[in-house]
């Protein structure tokens, strides 16, 4: 099985500061990796980079074998992969479906993917012609997700999709998130450790700018120790 | 202070009802009442031409476009150029039905503007999107250029439209005041446009994608739509709406090389008044500035104060930049 | 080996490293200094004017061209002001003039339209001017730095606006048409005395370079920088950034006012052209084309431009028929060169300069 996206000791710079100083991960195509790491350790950074809308000034990013570097965020977008970014950034102004048109790469996309999607969130078809700022904060997640889900995304980039959601909407992301997995391959962040592990099958951890470990997350479950040491948090 | 929508539409709605009744206490008599307010919807029509620009180019590409009434400007001129005898170019003989040739003018007009204003974006701003701070000076230092070549081309002298053509000669009473039935052609013109673009946002997908762009223009590029070929579009587009206003303007004010400035502040203040970005913010500010400055003019006549007009639009921009810097129907950035 | 000093300890010490650094300074101030003799012995007319009774006259060339150095300094002032807000603070404003005329107004008000003795008028004017600019610089700032750049630069825009009009049609002032300022001192009066006046604005101008290199050099000059380059990043590492802003629209505001008291003192009028637009524009210009953000850069942009300005009033270019007077193009020529400097060399002369000598001595 190959790997659909190899990053390779990326540098990004946000201005003068170096955010990330070495970031290599890889996403093995048909699974979910997740990033873990403390807050601010530039898992969210890495996600931007890999789309293009903080392009690494060293290393290399490569999707299914061709190269993103130099690409614009756009064309990025356009070979396949999905960008559900953290605060979920829908459009407020305009209603869902528009929301969902709007993320068609072909004409007809969100006529062929309807069914899917409405079948992953059945609450999106109830709330079709609402404006986005009237839903509600998980609402607005599975919107974020959905529209990702419309043109034939191969690759998702998912930042904290739980963040600030309640436990009950948690659980029905997790859920979707493993149902369309199966068609797609999900690079993931996640702050909160118990999703992770629910979801991932593989995880790396981003320590200060650098990747720092990898491996399998059912390895990872069992060191206490070093979960404890890179993400300052005991698992509950 | 919590606005939303509704107490900002109530707020336009004050204002108006403001405008009109001290319009109605001024004027000796009903018909130059009608007058105050046509010439002040008047204004506020080809304030709209221009803004709409402003506001669109700024929500969605976060630059102040600073020469955009020099595009107005632009516009007045090529029109008034193509439709008088000399200057640059003489159509009086090719063309001598004079209103078939002010036709020509003004598409004459839309396409040098529309032209400049895609080079502009093109050829110049697209190099500084890193520097936002470069780009407010950029719009600047082309709208220095632009007053030059001007004056380069055509003098400084004004020039005042004396080409006689169908809907702009004939008057019509109101009460007992005569008023130009061109005024009532721009007015008709400013309206349709009004509605039309309103439509455009709404219904098609560039329309959409302007809306979503003006939002959260980083998100629509992640999607994978090509923002910077929108930007250029919009840009063109705001520079020709300006420009085909000058040209239609000019009929009746003229071409000088004051309207750039003129326009542009009072442009700018209809943006800031309605809310930077906000399409309905700009069409109602358009109405109220336009009223307010009509209604100045219709106070200052007789006094001593014969700048009240000129500084209007400008106490309106301070006021509202103190009170409520987002405006009417902006979001507060 | 013993590793040498860092601070200068013996006289000897002192002087080289004065020299090694403002060297170059102190040459140009001697010459600047002995500019007026310099051109009078070349063009063998007096620096002090020619007598005429008891008067002096001011003609000859001498005289002619401390007027166009005292013009240089005054827009050097002026372009300098506005680098500290905008190329060392990052704020862009667009009603510049309005403090320089201003200050050109109070000044010309307290003496012109005050019973005091001469003398007198003037250092109160001088006092008052300067209080009124910064005072309009502080309420300015606090009203709204707190805006958005973009909003803090259309309201700056708007007010110079509202300024310009209300002083243009102002009965006491004399409208547009201004008034002229007769009741000067005479020892400064530059029809009169130039020689006297060309130091005092020579003094003002090294003033304002030295006030301002040392600002930039202070701990309160890297937090300017620091709100340029992010004022977010100044915010959350814990400075008052809105404080740091107002101090330099407040220092910017009585710099502009200095040469616009030298304005009125070398015209010996005041009207509206003191707020128009010209005098945020012409800054502008300088700034950005000398080298926004640098020291010496304004000052460059200053004196180039307004040397180059002056020659164009006189030079005619001709092509093959055409014969083009150049002052109708200077301002185009101008336009364009500073929309060039935007694109392609945004440092500037002095900028763009530094930016090659670090290149080749990082290459040796």
């Amino acid at each position: 099985m190959s790997n659909i996206l190899e990053v390779r000791d990326i540098h990004t710079f946000i201005g003068q500061f170096h955010i990330l100083e070495g970031v290599s991960v890889s996403v093995p195509t048909n699974g979910i990796t997740v990033l873990l790491g403390r807050n601010g350790a530039g898992k969210t950074t890495t996600l931007r980079s890999i789309m293009g809308l903080t392009p690494p000034a060293r290393g290399t990013v490569t999707f299914d074998g061709v190269t993103l570097n130099g690409k614009s965020p756009h064309a990025i977008a356009r070979m396949g992969i999905g960008f559900v970014p953290e605060h979920r950034a829908i459009f407020k102004g305009l209603s869902v479906r528009e929301n969902l048109q709007l993320a068609e790469h072909r004409g007809g996309d969100f006529a062929r993917k309807s069914d899917f999607i409405f079948d992953l969130f059945p609450d999106l078809k109830r709330l079709i012609e609402l404006p986005g700022g009237n839903l509600s904060g998980g609402q607005q997640q599975m919107l974020a997700v959905a529209r990702a889900l419309v043109p034939d995304n191969r690759l998702l980039l998912i930042d904290e999709p739980s963040e600030g959601l309640a436990p009950v909407i948690i659980e029905q992301m997790i859920a979707a998130i493993q149902r369309l997995a199966t068609g797609s391959s999900v690079l993931l962040v996640e702050q909160n450790f118990r999703v992770a592990a629910k979801l991932a099958q593989q995880y790396v951890i981003i320590d200060e700018g650098r990747s720092a470990i990898n491996g399998d997350i059912s390895a990872l479950v069992q060191d206490k120790a070093l979960v404890q040491q890179y993400l300052g948090i005991g698992t509950s | 202070m919590m606005i939303n929508r509704r107490t900002s539409a109530i707020a336009a709605l004050l204002i108006f009802v403001g405008l009109i009744s001290v319009a109605l206490l001024n004027a000796g008599s009903l018909g130059n009442f009608g007058i105050t307010i046509l010439s002040g919807l008047f204004q506020g029509m080809l304030l709209f031409l221009v803004a709409s620009g402003l506001s669109i180019i700024f929500g969605l590409m976060d630059v102040l476009n600073l020469a955009q009434g020099s595009y107005f400007m632009i516009g007045a001129y090529v029109a008034y150029d193509a439709q008088h005898v000399g200057g640059l170019v003489d159509l009086t003989s090719t063309i001598p039905d004079p209103n078939v040739r002010f036709i020509v003018a003004v598409i004459a007009a839309i396409i040098v503007g529309g032209t400049l204003g895609f080079i502009l974006e093109r050829g110049l701003l697209r190099l500084l999107y890193s520097r936002p701070v470069f780009q407010l000076v950029l719009t600047f230092g082309v709208s220095l250029v632009v007053l030059e070549v001007i004056k380069f081309i055509w003098s400084t002298t004004p020039y005042s439209w004396t080409e006689v053509f169908g809907v702009r000669e004939s008057f019509f009473q109101l009460f007992d005041q005569r008023f130009s039935t061109y005024r009532l052609f721009v007015i008709g013109v400013g309206i349709f446009l009004i509605v039309a673009i309103a439509i455009l946002l709404r219904r098609s997908k560039i329309g959409i994608i302007i809306r979503a762009g003006v939002e959260d223009g980083e998100m629509v590029q992640a999607l994978g739509i090509n923002v910077r070929a929108v930007f250029t579009l919009v840009f063109t587009f705001g520079c020709a709406v300006a420009a085909f206003g000058g040209a239609i303007a000019a009929p009746f004010l003229g071409a000088s090389t004051s309207l750039g400035s003129a326009f542009l502040l009072q442009g700018i203040a209809v943006v800031v008044l309605g809310g930077m970005g906000s399409y309905e913010g700009t069409a109602i500010g358009s109405i109220l500035v336009g009223m307010a400055i009509a209604v100045a003019q219709d106070a200052a006549i007789g006094t001593s104060f014969a700048a009240l007009p000129s500084i209007t639009p400008m106490l309106l921009l301070v006021l509202v930049l103190l009170l409520r810097p987002s405006g009417l129907f902006g979001s507060a950035r | 080996m013993t590793a040498t000093t860092s601070t200068p300890n013996t006289p000897t010490q002192k002087v080289s490293r004065f020299f090694r650094r403002d060297g170059l300074y102190a040459i140009l101030l001697v010459f600047l200094i002995a500019f007026p003799f310099i051109v009078g012995a070349i063009t063998e007319s007096s620096p002090f004017g020619i007598a005429r009774g008891d008067r002096m006259i001011m003609r000859g060339e001498s005289v002619r061209w401390q007027s166009v150095l005292i013009e240089v300094y005054i827009f050097a002032i002026l372009a300098m002001s506005y680098n500290v807000l905008f190329g060392f603070t990052g704020v862009i404003s667009f009603g510049h003039a309005l403090f320089f005329g201003t200050a050109g107004y109070v000044f010309g008000l307290m003496l012109e339209f005050t019973a005091l003795d001469d003398s007198v008028a003037l250092l109160l004017g001088v006092i008052a001017a300067i209080v009124s600019c910064g005072l309009l610089g502080l309420i300015i700032g606090l009203v709204t730095l707190r805006l958005k750049g973009v909003y803090f630069a259309i309201f700056t825009l708007a007010i110079a606006e509202m300024f310009f009009i209300f002083f243009g049609r102002w009965q006491v002032t004399r409208a547009e048409d201004g008034f002229a300022v007769t009741a000067l001192p005479l020892w400064i009066d530059p029809a009169q005395n130039r020689l006297n006046f060309y130091y005092v604005a020579l003094a003002l101008f090294v003033f304002t370079f030295v006030f301002i290199r040392r600002l930039i050099a202070s701990p309160t000059g890297a937090v300017f920088k620091a709100i340029r380059e992010n004022e977010d990043r100044a915010l959350s590492i814990g400075y008052n950034t809105l404080n740091y802003k107002l101090f330099s629209i407040t220092a910017a505001a009585i710099l502009a006012g200095l040469a616009g008291i030298l304005q009125v003192l070398l015209n010996k009028k005041v009207g509206p052209e003191l707020l128009s637009v010209t005098y945020t524009v012409e800054p502008l210009l300088m700034t950005v084309i000398g080298g926004v953000g640098t020291l010496t850069g304004p000052v460059i942009g200053a004196s180039g431009l307004h040397l180059l300005d002056i020659f164009a009033r006189d030079a005619v270019i001709t092509l093959g028929d055409t014969v083009i007077d150049v002052a109708n193009i200077w301002s185009l020529v101008l336009g364009i060169i500073f929309i060039l400097v935007v694109i392609v060399f945004p440092l500037g002369v002095v900028g763009t300069i530094r930016g090659w000598t670090m290149k080749r001595r990082a290459k040796s």
